[in-house]
């Protein structure tokens, strides 16, 4: 068993990205909920809009990619990496599916949620994908 | 090297973008109205490029029925009056936050163009065509102020406000009006024979401009809206950022230009026994410039299609909010114009690297080989 300083690198930029998956839809580029705005029952109980539930889905995939780097950065041989690497890119992928099929986010145009919390989950889950891909395919 | 190279590309691509895509909204969004003026009232001037550029909803009427003379004009061609009307935000009796624009169908111009291009499509009672960003499917109802209408077309995307309205026929506001006060939480008034803006179609060889001058002056109270003008507006606002992007493109060109010469020089000092050793072996000098040559233009397109692939994802990702943001209307140029765009950034940064890269080639071909070796210069 070989320790590849350069997977730590790869194990710390995805424990990285995790954060800032978990960090984007409630501090970073926050959802509707975060500005104040939920659904309204007839009831008066306040439920959160769509992009609140693809907030919570993103926070678990979030903690899952931080977990994957924390595995590679314990454990860097080629297995774990390609594993890693594997595992990666499928939650890369849920990154930019919970977003715009799984879940979706509100249907106005104008809410926060579509014009800022979705490009940028869009865009780091693609990183995600890069750096899951790198994982699998990075010659020994 | 790189990162100098992705900064002048990005910045320069991101400025073009910009303005492209302000240029081809309102070139999407004027080709859609068809019209050459649009006469609104002058005190409402600001909030109407507002529901054509960016599409915030707004309701207002002319003071009086003086719009009746415009058709009278010499050069209009077509006139045709419009009803702007915001709907509640928030409320149980609306869908949302949008800008209905009641047309009359025999004088319209803007919908009537794009019924001829769907003729399966007409536009009956309580029917609605709507922008390319409403929400809800053909087929589907929409509530304005507690009266309900049918959503049967939906408008191509022009990324100007048109993609917030919804179009609905005259006599159909009129009867939302007049239901509001009991089924909608405030009460709508849409005063009889009034209307909030009259678009105008120009006779061919007529001057738009000769003719929104006569129009202020036979209908007092009124001001004209132009492509042109509205253009002017766009470039005023986008004027600070597009001044900053180009600003900061010459900025770290004019930087770049003298330390890429020092970097690539300091290299190429490194390397001057390893291209001694080449000449020794039978490389030409010409070949050895041609390389640095080569290396540094391969470093310039490198940076450069980093930085515009970067520059490119933001950009689109985040397009809706930087048109919110900069009250501009957006859309994605063509294809064809953003390859313009990224080729023209990356020919500046193979340009600087051909630059950057002459001073060591000029160094390389003052050394000799036999000196070099001798010295030991690494």
């Amino acid at each position: 068993m070989s320790i590849d300083k350069t997977v730590n690198v790869y194990g710390a930029l995805l424990v990285l990205l995790g954060i800032i998956i978990i960090l984007t839809p409630w501090i970073i580029f926050p959802v509707c909920e975060m500005e104040g705005s939920y659904v309204v029952t007839a009831a008066g109980a306040k439920l959160p809009m769509t992009c609140g539930w693809t907030a919570r889905a993103e926070t678990g995939i979030g903690a899952l990619i931080v977990i994957a780097g924390g595995l590679l950065i314990a454990r860097s041989t080629r297995e774990t990496r390609q594993a890693v690497g594997i595992f990666t890119i499928a939650m890369g992928a849920l990154v930019i599916l919970f977003p715009t099929l799984l879940i979706g986010m509100c249907k106005v145009a104008t809410h926060p949620c579509r014009m800022t919390t979705l490009p940028a989950l869009e865009i780091l889950g693609v990183i995600v994908i890069i750096v899951g891909g790198y994982l699998v395919w990075k010659p020994e | 090297m790189v990162l100098s190279f992705a900064i002048i590309a990005g910045t320069l691509f991101s400025a073009q973008y910009l303005a492209g895509g302000a240029r081809q909204s309102l070139e999407n969004g004027m080709n859609m109205m068809g019209a050459d003026i649009m006469v609104v009232p002058d005190k409402y001037a600001a909030a109407s490029q507002a529901v054509i550029l960016t599409g915030e909803p707004t309701t207002f009427f002319f003071n009086d029925t003086g719009f009746e003379k415009i058709s009278q004009i010499p050069g209009v061609a077509k006139a045709s009056p419009e009803i702007y009307v915001a709907t509640l935000y928030g409320q149980a009796c609306c869908a949302g936050p949008v800008q209905i624009i009641a047309i009359d169908p025999n004088r319209d111009f803007t919908i009537a163009t794009w019924l001829k291009e769907n003729p399966g499509v007409t536009l009956g009672k309580d029917d609605i065509i709507v922008g390319s960003a409403i929400t809800g499917d053909i087929g589907s109802d929409l509530l304005f102020y507690g009266h309900t209408f049918h959503i049967v077309g939906r408008l191509a995307r022009t990324g100007m406000g048109l993609d917030m309205a919804v179009f609905t026929r005259i006599e159909d506001a009129y009867t939302m009006a007049n239901e509001s006060g009991v089924k909608a939480v405030r009460k709508l008034t849409i005063p009889q024979g009034m209307v909030s803006a009259v678009l105008i179609r120009t006779e061919p060889g007529s001057s738009p401009a000769g003719i929104a001058d006569e129009i202020k002056q036979r209908v007092p109270g009124t001001k004209t809206l132009t492509p042109n003008g509205l253009l002017s507006t766009i470039a005023g606002q986008l004027g600070g950022i597009t001044s900053f992007l180009y600003g900061s493109t010459i900025a770290v060109t004019l930087i770049s230009i003298p330390l890429l010469g020092s970097i690539s020089a300091m290299v190429a000092h490194e390397k001057k026994k390893e291209n001694a050793i080449l000449q020794a072996l039978g490389a030409t000098k010409s070949f050895i410039v041609k390389l640095i040559m080569v290396e540094s233009f391969s470093l310039a397109s490198i940076g450069a299609l980093t930085g515009i692939g970067i520059a490119a994802l933001i950009l689109i990702g985040f397009q809706d909010y930087i048109a919110f943001t900069l009250k501009i209307p957006f859309a994605i140029p063509s294809p064809l114009t953003i390859l313009v765009y990224a080729g023209s950034a990356l020919l500046l940064s193979v340009v600087i690297g051909g630059i950057a890269s002459l001073y060591p080639a000029y160094l390389i071909t003052r050394s000799e080989p036999y000196e070099t070796m001798r010295k030991g210069e690494s």
